[in-house]
């Protein structure tokens, strides 16, 4: 069933937000950085396990993201990525496998992580104002109105969004909507952000400005990111770390580290030589034939 | 078919959010631009139903027949009997206990549609029961209340209520079960109570459905209210009319039938409005996607 | 639990379910918690129901009631589809008549009852006037919907095919509109099943609505009868509401099939 049970609200509504301690401004991340948000070790996913329709979406998967990393999970359409996110966010339950984040063993969805899915318009709330949509998870944490509305209002900001408390989410573009989802994720400053294809949905130029505004907003909050991406060059352009997955069911291909530095620019990094040259690599890990 | 007709309850699906969707001719949603276009628009409306009447009012001028009196005579009768008259007493009965009966049926359809998609087990066992009771035409359940609890208001109003509830209920909960997956993976990264997910998610996803449901139920109890007030009621409109109709008093069977026509228009016209303003958000998103 | 144990869950469950309410109703009546002259015990209903359905006045009075919801019914959609199509081609006539069909919808069709009694008695045709009255409203607006729904590439397509005439009609402008059919079918079946009983309980037409007011005039000893005869009614309506289910699951399941293809190949419709 969809709906948690009660013991973990009663949790929920004695804690106020922490604030992460990596989400001053003044330390900038690195990979090098000590401290391991997620750890993801032999996962392992069948659906309708035991049955004769038993279908093994993830075969044997281990990774792990350390505080502050940004990292890309890649593979070829049908790679099970979908399914590998939903059971490193806590949505779903692996067969086999440990994960474990921040330390803890993962059993339902933590409190410290942020979640963007692909299609804006089936994860915003229609019925409900920008402002509302984005200030639902404070108000599920207990805070209140008058710091919620100052705290929207920020987050918006840090989308690079205007004021668009008053409008609903399908009074916007499809660009501007998955910026509100995104503020919606992070208005709670959650420790690590997840995020399902989440440019998929949007034209190619909105594509470039969203890759760049989650790059300036992992950099200015210093928060974890991990984005699951069809798109190799995206993954790239936006990675420290790549998970290469193979295709189904997925294993870790290899996991290739992305030395482009910190400052990135969609014209001049993608066509400098070492994008071109990881591009390269990539394509021959993703594409068929290489198998 | 694995299965017969009974299992699946299928919805109300009126002005639900499927294709074969019924909306008011009234209330279409094509935007009025300049002024003249909009005072054309009232004339377009307005034209025939004024003929109509002019029509009525000369041909039944010299009427002989007793079925259809003049037009005039039962406006001079209508005024008499119900807006200065005695009748008055039995709208004040109607309308109260419509709006109880109503209100009542809708509340317990709309609580019990939720907690049968709560509880899947208990949706499946009652299923049959359930159906069953909703295509029951309910009038027929009259004389079984009048041997069950005799004459009076209370029993009017339960059985306006019992009619009422089904439709909401069936509504509620098939509006319920196409509630988007996502936005429940949604709610729950965003760790949001069981209550709160109700309250932000489930009833107002539903709204437009459980309102489809909600406008056949007034339909329905507008129905009861006429026939409980026919068979098993000394007081009401029904009962004025076919006492009317009993003593041969026709002019004054048509002031009943025109008071009823002038209710049911105006419960409807009251449901439109008020929809319109809670499900705002539906129709003007639903407007700019589709244009 | 292995696939056949679960396929029988699904039909076992509900099943009984079903006969757990039926022996509580029994257990509730026969312990004493109502008395036999207001609630009759389920096994007395049964045996009523068993002798009267081998009875010939039974299923004349559920032929009475199908007879007139039927031609009722029939009447009806035959107006709806040529009245609504017609207004939905022609945007004069479809304005000036929205609101005078919004507000024929909006009276209730029981308030013209006692009228429609005295002029044509209570009679079949009476039953069958009010039934059309009521149903006709609804379905009208349904029919006018989904042929202005209807996607103007496939009308386009029609012209220059050179279909047109009765034949389009037939061809291309139900078919479109099929789902909104369906779907105003399948609530009109349900009005006119209410609209039958009512002018039987009502109006005294010859009925299962009569016989239920028949049977609990006929004081405590007729109870079994009148239950009896308001399970009838339940089947009835579920045999004629469920065909139409049926029918409107099939269309919708059409329509949305075509409705895809032509999606991806042409994006949004409309």
């Amino acid at each position: 069933m969809t709906i948690p049970s009660p013991e973990s609200e009663n949790t929920m509504s004695n804690l106020t937000v922490p604030t992460p301690a990596a989400s001053s401004p003044s330390t900038p991340s690195h990979p090098s950085d000590a401290g391991e948000v997620l750890r993801v070790e032999n996962l392992r996913k069948i659906y309708n396990e035991g049955k004769p329709h038993a279908k093994t979406a993830i075969d044997d998967v281990s990774f792990t993201v350390n505080k502050g990393e940004f990292v890309c999970i890649v593979g070829p359409s049908g790679a099970g990525k979908t399914t590998l996110l939903r059971c490193i966010s806590g949505l779903a339950k692996p067969s086999s496998g440990s994960l474990s984040f921040e330390g803890r063993p993962l059993t339902s969805v933590p409190e410290q992580l942020g979640l963007v899915f692909q299609d804006y318009g089936r994860s915003l709330y229609p019925w409900f104002t920008n402002a509302k949509n984005v200030g639902l998870p404070l108000a599920a944490r207990g805070m209140k109105k008058a710091e919620r509305a100052e705290r929207v209002s920020q987050v918006l900001k840090n989308v690079g969004l205007g004021h668009v408390e008053k409008q609903y989410p399908w009074e916007l573009s499809g660009g501007m909507q998955q910026r509100v989802a995104i503020a919606r994720a992070l208005s709670y400053q959650p420790d690590l952000l997840l995020m399902d294809e989440p440019f998929a949905s949007v034209d190619a130029q909105t594509r470039f400005d969203l890759e760049d505004l989650i790059l300036t907003v992992r950099r200015d909050l210093g928060i974890t990111v991990v984005l699951v991406t069809h798109d190799i060059d995206e993954a790239i352009y936006l990675s420290d770390r790549i998970v290469v997955l193979s295709g189904s069911p997925s294993r870790v291909r290899e996991v290739v580290d992305v030395p482009l530095g910190d400052h990135r620019e969609q014209v001049a990094t993608r066509a400098s030589d070492e994008f071109l040259g990881l591009r390269r690599h990539l394509l021959d890990l993703v594409m068929p034939h290489s198998a | 078919m694995t299965q017969t007709i009974t299992p699946e309850v299928v919805p109300e699906r009126a002005a639900g959010a499927s294709i074969g969707e019924t909306t008011d001719l009234l209330v279409s949603p094509r935007r009025v631009r300049s002024r003249g276009a909009r005072v054309r628009n009232v004339l377009l409306a307005i034209w025939l139903p004024i003929a109509l009447l002019v029509i009525w009012w000369f041909a039944s001028a010299s009427s002989t027949s007793p079925f259809f009196p003049p037009l005039s005579r039962i406006l001079e009768e209508f005024w008499a009997q119900w807006i200065v008259g005695p009748a008055s007493m039995q709208l004040g009965s109607s309308l109260r206990n419509l709006a109880l009966g109503y209100l009542g049926g809708a509340l317990i359809g709309i609580v019990f549609g939720t907690l049968l998609w709560r509880f899947p087990p208990v949706r499946h066992v009652s299923n049959p029961l359930i159906y069953f009771l909703y295509v029951l035409p309910a009038p027929a359940l009259l004389p079984a209340m009048i041997a069950l609890f005799g004459i009076g208001e209370l029993r009017q109003i339960a059985l306006i209520s019992f009619g009422a509830i089904w439709p909401t209920l069936l509504n509620t909960l098939d509006g319920m079960r196409g509630l988007d997956q996502v936005k429940f993976d949604t709610a729950r990264a965003m760790k949001l109570s069981p209550l709160r997910q109700l309250f932000s998610l489930v009833l107002p996803g539903a709204s437009p459905q459980i309102a489809a449901g909600l406008r056949a139920s007034l339909q329905t109890s507008i129905i009861l209210m006429v026939v409980t007030e026919m068979v098993a009621a000394k007081q009401g409109i029904g009962y004025f009319i076919l006492q009317a109709q009993t003593v041969f008093a026709i002019t004054s069977m048509w002031t009943g039938i025109l008071m009823l026509a002038i209710i049911g228009t105006a419960a409807n016209y009251l449901f439109v409005g008020v929809e319109r303003i809670v499900l705002r958000w539906y129709y003007r998103s639903r407007a700019l996607t589709n244009s | 639990m292995n696939a056949l144990s679960r396929r029988s869950f699904r039909w076992l469950a509900p099943a009984a379910a079903v006969l757990a309410t039926l022996l509580l109703w029994q257990l509730v009546t026969a312990g004493g918690l109502f008395r036999a002259d207001q609630f009759p015990t389920m096994t007395d209903t049964m045996i009523a129901l068993g002798k009267a359905v081998a009875t010939p006045p039974y299923w004349a009075a559920i032929g009475a009631t199908v007879q007139a919801w039927f031609l009722g019914l029939v009447i009806a959609s035959v107006l709806a589809i040529t009245i609504g199509s017609a207004l939905a081609f022609n945007d004069f006539a479809f304005r000036s008549a929205a609101s005078v069909i919004e507000i024929f919808k909006a009276i209730p069709a029981i308030a013209i009852l006692p009228l429609v009694i005295l002029v044509l008695g209570s009679t079949l045709p009476m039953k069958v006037f009010l039934i059309a009255f009521g149903v006709f409203w609804p379905l009208v607006i349904q029919v006018i919907y989904g042929v202005r729904s209807m996607d103007p590439t496939v009308l386009d397509t029609s012209k220059a095919l050179g279909v047109r005439g009765v034949r389009r009609f037939f061809m291309v402008v139900i078919p479109s509109a099929s789902p909104y059919i369906a779907t105003g079918l399948r609530i009109a079946s349900a009005s006119a099943l209410i609209l039958a009983v009512v002018s039987e309980l009502v109006g005294g037409a010859s009925g299962i609505g009569r016989n239920i007011l028949q049977a609990q005039n006929g004081g405590t000893a007729a109870y079994p009868v009148m239950y009896a005869y308001i399970i009838t009614a339940g089947l009835i309506g579920i045999i004629l509401t469920g065909a139409f289910f049926l029918l409107e699951r099939n269309v919708m399941h059409w329509h949305e099939s075509q409705r895809n293809i032509r999606s991806n190949s042409e994006g949004a419709l409309k």
